[in-house]
């Protein structure tokens, strides 16, 4: 881990950050709230749906703006991250919030891959009539990606107070 | 599930808030007291990153890690990268890492030659 590290901090877009001047990392830092932001507001639309919120609403309809603005916003806050912790990343060897977090991401993405293949999903998509396992199912992914996303910002929000 | 109450999110939320803000801010780990070091700067003022930082040898040679305000703020206390030369005598007042073993401290103030620089309010 340490290696990967100390590669990252010498990279050229470490060096190429760092002679950018001094508000630098205060606008990569908002760039990465935005895709928080956007991220984690419009997954919470989705998955509070699927756990049985505004079931007047078909979720295709809300799935078509949620889910290309989440992924704008995870493609931001993957990007802008990545560039927080060139900065200074030896500085976060052995922080425990950050070695939670990043697996959390991942575990995320697989989560994602996991909803969108769900026969129940395609159904709701397809405004298919669901089958009665369908109102266990859904409400079962919502609830797992709330908490992983959740889960991903309280760590994140934690790695600079260890 | 038509009737799914909003509020068991809205605790969950909250009580993420309440665990944020129970961590005090940047100062974790350094909290073992004032220190004063001084020592011939080894590595000078960066302004990259969360916090402006700084790398001193004390006269006993230990290399102390330097933490200052972050980087916009230090250069507003007057303390730009090419203030101090490196190899300058400096004195720095702060709060050294817990650890007894480890040579860090965030610092309030960095004093070169006449120049005095309160990165952060003096405590009084």
């Amino acid at each position: 881990m340490y290696e990967l590290m100390a590669w990252l901090e010498a990279s050229a877009l470490a060096e190429f950050l760092r002679g950018l001047g001094i508000w630098t990392y205060g606008i990569v830092n908002l760039a990465h709230i935005l895709g928080i932001g956007l991220l984690f507001g419009t997954v919470a639309v989705l998955d509070l749906r699927l756990l049985g919120l505004w079931q007047s609403i078909p979720v295709a309809t809300i799935a078509r703006p949620t889910v290309p603005l989440a992924a704008t916003g995870f493609v931001l806050a993957i990007v802008s991250g990545i560039m927080m912790l060139s900065f200074n990343t030896t500085e976060y060897h052995g922080n425990p919030f950050l070695y939670i977090k990043l697996p959390l991401v991942g575990l995320g993405l697989i989560n994602v891959a996991v909803i969108t293949r769900l026969p129940a999903w395609r159904r709701a998509m397809a405004g298919a009539t669901g089958e009665s396992t369908d109102r266990i199912v859904l409400p079962i992914a919502g609830a797992m990606s709330l908490a992983i996303w959740l889960a991903v910002i309280t760590c994140g929000r934690m790695i600079g107070y260890w | 599930m038509k009737h799914l109450s909003i509020y068991p999110v809205a605790v969950v939320l909250l009580l993420g808030f309440f665990m944020a803000a129970q961590a005090h801010h940047g100062w974790s780990g350094n909290t073992a007291g004032d220190v004063e070091i001084t020592g011939e700067v080894v590595e000078g003022v960066s302004l990259a990153g969360a916090h402006g930082t700084l790398q001193i040898r004390d006269a006993d040679g230990r290399v102390w890690d330097i933490t200052l305000a972050p980087g916009p703020r230090t250069h507003r206390a007057g303390l730009r990268e090419d203030t101090i030369p490196v190899g300058a005598e400096v004195t720095v007042h702060g709060e050294r890492h817990e650890d007894p073993e480890v040579f860090e401290a965030k610092v309030r103030r960095v004093i070169w030659e006449d120049q005095v620089f309160d990165v952060y309010p003096p405590r009084d």
